[in-house]
């Protein structure tokens, strides 16, 4: 009897966690994919249109793909197994554009680059065309490759460098030892990196939007679709479109990289100095490395510029208007803000949960939201929105135009990263802990309170901080559901940017980096080691 | 004498502030098996890697085979390691582990394939070319690791502690099956060990180190019988120190005062160190505990005491007394005990004069 009392509250946590997956992430991919006809599937084929923008699709995903993997690596390499100067200024500049919102990139190099651009027409007196798919290449580039370094620095950091002391020792030496030895231990991490990658690129709304003119994308003709013809099912034929190899590179990225992997855990790195690198090779490293960082920074030099003055291309006198307007007048800077904030909170205490039932409990459907909740991470963000948009404006549930279709979208978008911070977290928390204080007289409560709760506090706040932030940033997720009730700040920059204006989209971008920063910021000086961000 | 085939000039080396190798000087003659021992931390394994290459020569100098090798890089220098996790490459199979070296090299296919086959037959790992890394054991790795290195015929084998990953059991066959393929090979080969046991087995030569410096060269007996200094005693084996005068002193023998009871020693005054004791100085005796006898009845004759069991342990082939005695606690080792050993109690002991070894305060 004791045991059913027990297990009662548990049984109702289940049901709910069960009950919000299919509401909020099952049915409206199922909204998306029977929405559209048949003869709107066949319109994929007639349609000249669908035809060239999946291929420009796959164009950027395969230009942008190789290029942000190929700097990623480069820089990984250049920071973990090289003596180059400057190596952790490198790997600082690297990380900025994760906590930024993607798009950036490419609103700043209009600023920079464009036809009214600070550098092309300002310092060079250039005319230069940077809308189209080599503006979109360069941005996606820059905005994804710190995505590539994260994970290769990890991959290439577990390499015992041992063996390439061992290589070293049976007679092989620079170039000779790279290609025998360190590329292919790190080929699976390479391989895992570009297909990361490769979802974002595909993934990205952004940019596109932003910089690639009339050279349309998936995403964003899907949103052209809706905007322009209010052509739902094309929209969604689109999506799924852009969903199918998504899936594909999701499940090939987790099931078949994920195991072959050559990380090997012996515990005992041995502390070996770095052999030096040869004086040519450390030159080009360096001028890589050197060259990308300078294009990273221009991105937020760019946007600060662009903030502080009048009229952009013409009137380069200083103002703080643009800023002043933004912090005393803007609506969706403060929506931005609290949904952040709410959606931020809610998406990391439903993923620990999930977290802490998947790892700790057996109970029926157990792998559904094992799965269910790793899922939205291979969903583009566009895919989900239309899915809401589809879904939550009609009865029974009715949310158009409401903060709550918003906060919702935010919050099941994002939590695949707190679940999985949530597993890892739960994973190395032994059970022997709470059977060691089990053992030593502690009751189930104290257990929770006295174990669990500080010990998975760290990834909770980190998960929190990362949904946060995800969610302050998104523009692909809530472009379809934003109303003039509802909209945010990253909604309100591209309206501004479209229609040409630089200075309050600029000011309103630098805020919403600053506010990221310093979140960040605030949760390292506070809670030091305790929190990590972006464990790939 | 043998010519020495890697020499250790006056070697120095800091990381930061702490001095891992103070001022080291070895001699390592051509096809012996000389090994490092030490406890952690007492540059051993810094030496090891500094003669492989692996670590910058700061200070003096390093010369294998009568050429300074200072800026000789790893590469270059053909003296192979064995690692002590074997550093096996995980994306190749055994075959193209222990080729990689002569590949490097752009040997020609038909002689690889000529060395493979004697080193994998020599060291009995035929069956297990096409197999990589992660699926053999660990004593297989071991073997590989070997493999790799000994295929390259390198002028120096290093050998980095290559038995501390394996179980007591494996330890003790493949430490015999080492030397033998040393022997056999007449490889000149450098060991690096924290384990007494493998070092005195094994060595032609043990350089005991501590912190950075040579405490003593010196081969397995040499060090074990006839220790330089305390900390040698102590780390080589099981020691007693009693501390004394010395009384009389001759050629014949040294009479040494301790606790009230007079102690004899006959150790020969060739395997003296420094020089003779003088009567009236302080001295350390250093005595092995099965240089210690139990006596069965009371003789009253040169070196024997009485004392009181504290406790024993059983170890198989010998049981290990603690005894009261001499106004201290020493350790004695009963070799072929019978079954009806003493446990507890009063007992006679004569220590054996001749296995005595005198330690100066100056060392």
């Amino acid at each position: 009897m004791k045991h059913r009392i027990r297990e009662l509250p548990e049984s109702i946590l289940i049901f709910f966690i069960v009950l919000c997956l299919l509401m909020f992430i099952i049915y409206p991919i199922f909204e998306v994919l029977t929405y559209p006809k048949a003869k709107d599937f066949v319109s994929i084929l007639t349609n000249a249109r669908y035809m060239r923008t999946a291929l420009n699709s796959l164009l950027m995903l395969c230009l942008s793909t190789l290029t942000a993997t190929f700097i990623g690596f480069i820089f990984a390499y250049t920071v973990t197994r090289t003596n180059v100067p400057g190596r952790k200024v490198f790997k600082f500049i690297s990380i900025l554009p994760l906590f930024s919102p993607p798009f950036m990139v490419s609103f700043s190099y209009i600023m920079m680059f464009g036809r009214n651009g600070l550098i092309t027409k300002g310092l060079l007196g250039l005319d230069v065309n940077i809308f189209g798919w080599q503006g979109l290449w360069l941005a996606q580039t820059i905005a994804f490759f710190p995505v590539a370094f994260l994970v290769m620095e990890g991959v290439l950091q577990s390499i015992s460098p041992m063996l390439e002391y061992a290589g070293r020792n049976l007679g092989a030496s620079g170039p000779t030892l790279f290609r025998t030895v360190t590329l292919p231990l790190a080929r699976p991490g390479v391989a895992g990196a570009a297909l990361l990658v490769a979802i974002q690129v595909l993934a990205d709304f952004g940019n596109p939007i932003m910089i690639s003119g009339s050279f349309s994308v998936l995403a964003t003709e899907a949103w052209m679709r809706v905007e322009g013809w209010a052509d739902i099912a094309g929209a969604a034929v689109l999506s799924i479109l852009l969903l199918a190899p998504s899936l594909i590179i999701f499940i090939v990225q987790r099931y078949w990289v994920g195991r072959k992997s050559y990380v090997t855990v012996t515990g005992k790195i041995a502390q070996m100095p770095i052999q030096k690198t040869g004086k040519v090779m450390k030159c080009i490293l360096f001028t890589i490395c050197a060259l990308v960082s300078v294009l990273v920074l221009l991105v937020y030099f760019g946007l600060i510029v662009g903030a502080f003055v009048n009229g952009w291309g013409y009137d380069w006198t200083l103002t703080t208007r643009y800023l002043t307007e933004i912090l005393t007048r803007s609506k969706e800077l403060v929506r931005s803000l609290s949904y952040s904030a709410i959606a931020g909170f809610a998406s990391s205490l439903f993923a620990m949960t999930a977290a802490f039932l998947v790892s700790r409990k057996k109970f029926a459907g157990r792998r559904f939201v094992d799965f269910t909740c790793m899922l939205p991470a291979a969903l583009p963000g566009i895919f989900l929105g239309i899915g809401y948009s589809i879904g939550f404006t009609k009865p029974p549930v009715d949310l158009y135009g409401t903060a709550a279709i918003i906060i919702l979208s935010m919050v099941f978008w994002n939590i695949s990263t707190g679940y999985q911070t949530g597993i890892g977290a739960f994973q190395q928390i032994s059970p022997s802990f709470s059977e060691a204080a089990s053992n030593l007289g502690a009751g189930s409560l104290r257990i929770f309170r006295e174990i669990e709760i500080p010990l998975i506090k760290g990834p909770f706040f980190s998960s929190f901080i990362m949904s946060f932030i995800r969610a302050i940033t998104t523009l692909s997720v809530i472009v379809f559901l934003s109303t003039s009730k509802n909209s945010v700040a990253t909604f309100s920059i591209m309206n501004l940017v479209s229609d040409g204006f630089y200075g309050k989209a600029a000011a309103l971008t630098c805020v919403l980096l600053a506010v990221s920063f310093g979140t960040i910021g605030l949760a390292k000086l506070l809670f030091g080691k305790q929190v990590t961000f972006f464990k790939v | 004498m043998a010519e020495s085939h890697v020499i250790i000039r006056n070697l120095s080396k800091s990381f930061g502030k702490t001095k891992v190798l103070d001022d080291i000087s070895l001699e390592i003659e051509k096809g012996s098996f000389t090994t490092l021992l030490g406890p952690s931390g007492c540059g051993k394994t810094t030496l090891l890697r500094t003669i492989a290459g692996f670590y910058e020569v700061e200070k003096g100098e390093v010369s294998i085979g009568n050429r300074v090798v200072n800026t000789v890089p790893s590469h270059l220098r053909n003296a192979v390691m064995v690692f002590q996790d074997y550093a096996l490459f995980p994306h190749m199979n055994i075959r193209e582990n222990i080729t990689y070296g002569l590949r490097i090299r752009k040997t020609p296919a038909e002689e690889i394939e000529r060395k493979l086959e004697k080193t994998v037959s020599y060291l009995d790992i035929k069956n297990l070319l096409d197999r990589t890394p992660g699926e053999i054991s660990g004593g297989q790795q071991q073997r590989v690791a070997l493999a790799r290195a000994l295929i390259m015929e390198p002028e120096v084998l290093l050998l980095d502690e290559p038995l501390s990953n394996l179980d007591a059991k494996l330890r003790v066959s493949i430490r015999a099956e080492l030397r033998q393929i040393q022997q056999n090979l007449k490889i000149t080969t450098i060991y690096v060990t924290h384990d007494q046991a493998e070092a005195l087995a094994m060595s032609d030569t043990i350089a005991i180190m501590k912190n950075g410096k040579i405490m003593q060269v010196g081969s397995p007996s040499d060090v074990y019988y006839r220790p330089d200094n305390a900390f040698v005693a102590s780390f080589v084996g099981t020691v007693n120190f009693i501390e004394g005068t010395v009384k009389t002193s001759s050629e014949e023998k040294v009479e040494v005062e301790a606790n009230g009871s007079l102690i004899t020693v006959r150790e020969k005054p060739a395997d003296r160190q420094i020089r003779a004791p003088r009567p009236g100085e302080k001295i350390t005796l250093s005595i092995r505990p099965e240089s210690i006898k139990m006596l069965e009845n009371e003789p009253e004759d040169e070196n024997s005491f009485r004392g009181t069991i504290k406790n024993y342990i059983f170890e198989g082939s010998s049981i290990r007394y603690w005894v009261n005695a001499l106004g201290r606690e020493l350790i004695v080792d009963v070799f072929n005990p019978p079954e009806n050993a003493l446990h507890a109690g009063d007992i006679c002991f004569r220590i054996d004069s001749a296995r005595i070894h005198l330690i100066f305060q100056e060392s």
